[in-house]
């Protein structure tokens, strides 16, 4: 099991990603690309398949006129492509102060989890000449730190470079996170979005919402450690929430029940939610192998497709 | 034993021992506490019943308290209270009057004891000390005695015959609070407020400050007393006797109406006589004559006795006489009845008398051969040797008897020399001669003529005489006519005396009055250079004694007959001496003889016999520099008082407090690196 305190650059096994090398990962819909690949664009673009003509209008780019049929019939015609370019993947990293809890039995916090997840995802993009970038929010009051999504062999290097950066600190965050990539993101575009999704579903529903809207593939990582899943302790202890700092005395003997109860009821009603707005969730637990996870979210991506 | 604190103030460190507790229950509850992401399901769960909070480490807790608490007490620097550290709000002295009129209606005995009871019921918050007024005050029980010893030392305090003075005595005791620790200063006066001892020092300048005088108001004004005072003795010859002259003064206040006197010289009885008090005056003058030896010693004593008396230490008094040493007159006189008089049969065993030779005046002054006294007539002085061998007579500490029987310039010179002016010879003539007016009756020559025994002076007259003025001499005899006839001259060394008429039927019926044999006698004793020195002596009195010529050694003992008294160091010829507080006769002797070197009598102070009390003695209003004002703020007994810092600093009971801080501190070191050790 990799070790938590390891950096992402120490952490990322790609071996562990070449097991998942010959699955396909292939969006639902339609994407624009403009490089060959294995995804189909709905735009006209610059793209590597040329698709149609248009006449030319002043103002267009001279060096898309087609020069032969010019030759030909002494029309001058601008060429439609059929771009088949890369999808463009963002992620987005939930960072509030949540993410930091690590369980007893966790390799990691669930934050690193999710940084593990997003390295990996995005090494395996940019293998499929997927563009991948990343929305970030450092810190609540700062403006959103926004990687743009590239192809190129360095754009690893700098998502890396992004996520190993990220620090758990503050509250929720999610419908900001949200909402700056609804701003962000113009191009339909994939994004993966990683949270422990402690926030009410009502909150965060909006920003889902309007990115679906807006065309955009989400995918959700649903991070969670055992401890929130199981609650299982024991001794009667003083609770301090992470983010808001509350303090509650419990005795988990006397609460458990209710505690799984409302936690599933509050789990239920973010899948209702993902349900609705056809947004595959996956739950990646920080006690059990990510790649697991991935590997199981492919096959379901795969199996849906 | 109860403690106290200097700064107890810094007890409000205390509330630094809340740090610890609180960590120590915090701890508990930090390390309970679980950082969980989340709580918002369990927002609504009532909290369960817990356990109430537990100390752990109980033994680390009480170590880190205990070590705190010693710190902050030896910052509040404890001290154990004790007789030397408690505070004191009164510093009192007490003067105990312990002079003979005290001795009144056991006065004395009553004010010790009621001392010794106030002492003894006294807090630990009053320190006292006791001034014992005797001729010399002294301190009796100085401040910061131990109580038992101090009771032990007031009980052993003896009336005693002496007087003091009252000033000296508030000055000692102002000196002793000026120096004491107490807030409140007190001096209380245990004594009869004699009237003459207020008296003596009413114009003393102020000097008490912020004092406190308890004085006491007698019981009577006036108390009745029978008292003998002033002894005076001489020895009187009357050519076939040898008299002592003894005279004394008896002062009775009060009802009493008869005294009995009883007179005893050499252990015999001289007189015991019953004196009738009423319609006498407050002082009577007895005396008594009686035959004694005059060779030897004499030592006599008079008492009286009657009632009411109030005091009866006063009632005694004692007198003594030294034998009669036969004196040497130098004659240089052709009155045949000055020679009889100082003739060998008349004179034996008084005087020896050599007649000198007026034509060998010259040897007479070149020999050594001096008499003690030269009795002369004036018309010798026509020659110088004559007036040079008075002149010696008087520089070398002699006696000089002159009848001046003749007046001439030379002789009116020689007077002038001796600060006599003459205005001329006076002859009474058909009016008769002129008899003695006045006679200085006190003066030792004249002073047994007090007595009829040796006849009456105002029978004698003076037909002839010189009528001297002097402005230094004294007269002792007046004419009628006011002149003076009988001088003592003054400014020489020697005695002079000088009578204004010769020693001859001429000029006076003097010599052959019986009176004329006796005044010869204490002319020339008074005339003879004797020892000076007093022989009665108040009780405590000291006085540095000359010794006789020839007395070897380095002290002399001083007797009470054969007992030994005390030792007195003699230094240049001189003993110092300090008489005893008992009246009586005492004898100064050499240490190995029982010879007496002199005798001396020790007799109360008259002033002492004086029962008269004051109730609000002015003098003492007037020793106060401000009237004692009460703080503000302040009732008596309400005035703070700090404890004695110097007795506190001593006792360095912070040092152990500190010292015992570090030793738990280093306890707790080792504990909880066990415990950490443990976990």
């Amino acid at each position: 099991m990799p070790v938590a305190t390891q950096t992402l650059t120490e952490r990322f096994d790609p071996t562990l990603l070449a097991a998942l090398e010959g699955l396909d990962f292939k969006a639902r819909y339609i994407m624009e690309g403009f490089l060959a690949g294995l995804h189909n664009s709905p735009f006209h673009g610059f793209s590597v398949e040329f698709s149609d003509y248009r006449n030319y209008q002043p103002g267009d780019d001279l060096r898309r006129l087609d020069w032969r049929l010019y030759a030909r019939t002494d029309r001058l015609c601008i060429k439609r492509y059929m771009q088949e370019t890369n999808v463009r993947f963002y992620i987005l990293c939930d960072t509030s102060a949540s993410m930091e809890y690590r369980g007893s039995a966790a390799w990691g916090s669930k934050l690193e989890c999710a940084k593990v997840l997003s390295a990996a995802l995005t090494w395996f993009l940019l293998k499929q000449n997927d563009a991948a970038g990343m929305i970030t929010i450092p810190d609540p009051s700062e403006v959103p730190e926004y990687l743009r999504p590239s192809q190129r062999s360095s754009q690893f290097g700098l998502m890396l470079r992004q996520l190993d950066s990220l620090r758990p600190s503050g509250g929720a965050c999610l419908a900001q996170l949200l909402q700056h990539a609804a701003r962000l993101v113009h191009r339909r575009s994939v994004i993966l979005f990683f949270s422990d999704l402690l926030e009410p579903s009502e909150d965060v529903s909006l920003g889902f919402k309007h990115l679906r809207f807006l065309g955009h593939e989400l995918i959700v990582f649903h991070v969670l450690d055992r401890d929130e899943l199981e609650f299982p302790f024991s001794e009667p202890r003083v609770f301090e929430d992470l983010e808001s700092g509350v303090r509650r005395v419990v005795s988990p003997a006397a609460v458990r029940e209710k505690y799984l109860e409302r936690f599933n009821a509050y789990m239920e009603g973010h899948r209702r939610l993902f349900r609705e707005l056809e947004i595959p969730h996956c739950l990646v637990r920080s006690d059990e192998n990510p790649w697991h996870a991935l590997a199981l979210f492919l096959n379901e991506r795969k199996r849906l497709l | 034993m109860p403690f106290s604190f200097l700064n107890p103030w810094f007890w409000l460190g205390a509330l630094a021992v809340a740090g610890p507790l609180w960590l120590h229950l915090r701890r508990k509850q930090e390390t309970n506490l679980f950082r969980f992401s989340a709580v918002r399901f369990l927002e609504d769960e009532a909290e369960p019943r817990r356990r109430p909070h537990q100390f752990r480490d109980v033994l680390l807790l009480a170590l880190r308290l205990a070590a705190l608490l010693l710190i902050i007490s030896a910052f509040a620097w404890p001290y154990l209270r004790g007789a030397s550290t408690l505070p004191i709000k009164e510093s009192r002295v007490y003067i105990l009057d312990n002079t003979l009129s005290h001795q009144a209606l056991q006065g004395f005995t009553r004010d010790r004891d009621r001392i010794v009871d106030e002492i003894r019921g006294s807090g630990t918050d009053v320190q006292t000390a006791v001034i014992e007024l005797t001729g010399v005050p002294r301190v009796a029980v100085p401040f910061g005695e131990q109580r038992e010893a101090a009771l032990q030392r007031l009980r052993e305090l003896h009336p005693s015959f002496q007087r003091g003075s009252y000033l000296a005595a508030f000055r000692m005791a102002n000196s002793l609070l000026a120096n004491s620790l107490g807030e409140r200063k007190k001096i209380v006066f245990c004594s009869d407020n004699q009237e003459n001892q207020w008296k003596e020092s009413v114009n003393t300048p102020p000097f008490l400050r912020g004092v406190q005088v308890d004085v006491p108001t007698p019981g009577a004004k006036l108390l009745p007393n029978l008292s003998l005072s002033d002894p005076r003795t001489q020895r009187v010859f009357l050519g076939d006797k040898s008299l002592v002259h003894f005279t004394a003064k008896l002062t009775h206040t009060g009802p009493a109406r008869s005294a009995q006197i009883m007179l005893r010289a050499n252990g015999q009885a001289v007189f015991n006589r019953t004196l009738a008090l009423e319609n006498q005056p407050e002082t009577i003058m007895i005396q008594a004559q009686w035959e004694a030896e005059p060779g030897s010693w004499l030592f006599g004593e008079a008492t009286v006795e009657g009632a009411p008396d109030a005091l009866a230490a006063d009632n005694r008094l004692f007198f003594s006489l030294a034998p009669v040493v036969e004196g040497k007159v130098a004659l240089l006189a052709q009155s045949p009845y000055l020679r009889l008089a100082l003739s060998e049969e008349i004179m034996r065993g008084q005087w020896a008398t050599r007649v000198l030779d007026p034509t060998h005046l010259d040897e007479e002054t070149a020999t050594n051969a001096d008499a003690d006294v030269l009795c002369l007539e004036s018309n010798y002085l026509q020659s110088s040797a004559a007036r040079k061998l008075l002149a010696r007579y008087l520089a070398t500490k002699r006696g000089v008897l002159l009848f001046v029987n003749r007046l001439t310039p030379a002789i009116e010179g020689c007077l002038r020399e001796f600060g006599f002016e003459t205005e001329g010879a006076v002859n009474t003539g058909p009016e008769g001669p002129e008899r003695f007016q006045f006679v200085f009756s006190n003066h030792p020559i004249f002073h047994p003529f007090l007595s009829p025994e040796y006849g009456n002076l105002m029978d004698i007259k003076v037909s002839q005489y010189v009528r001297l003025k002097s402005a230094a001499a004294m007269p002792l005899i007046f004419s009628e006519r006011g002149a003076g006839l009988f001088f003592q001259g003054s400014g020489s060394f020697g005695k002079l005396f000088v009578a204004a008429f010769g020693a001859d039927r001429e000029h006076t019926s003097w010599p052959v009055d019986q009176t004329f044999i006796p005044f010869l006698d204490l002319t020339l004793q008074a005339a003879r250079a004797q020892d000076l020195t007093p022989t009665i002596f108040e009780p405590g009195e000291a006085a540095s004694i000359p010794l006789p010529a020839g007395v070897a050694g380095t002290e002399v003992v001083l007797r009470e007959g054969e007992r030994e008294v005390r030792r007195a160091s003699v230094q240049q010829g001189r003993a110092e001496v300090r008489f005893p507080d008992k009246p009586g006769h005492y004898v100064l002797t050499t240490e190995d003889s029982a010879q007496v070197l002199n005798a001396f009598s020790v007799n109360p102070s008259p002033k002492e016999s004086q029962l008269t009390f004051s109730e609000s003695p002015q003098a003492l209003k007037g020793w106060h520099q401000d009237a004692l004002r009460e703080k503000p703020g302040h009732s008596s007994g309400e005035v703070p008082t700090p404890p004695r810092l110097s007795a506190i600093l001593q006792q360095r009971v912070w040092w152990w407090m500190v010292l015992g801080a570090l030793l738990v501190l280093t306890l707790e070191m080792v504990s909880a690196g066990t415990r950490r050790e443990r976990k």
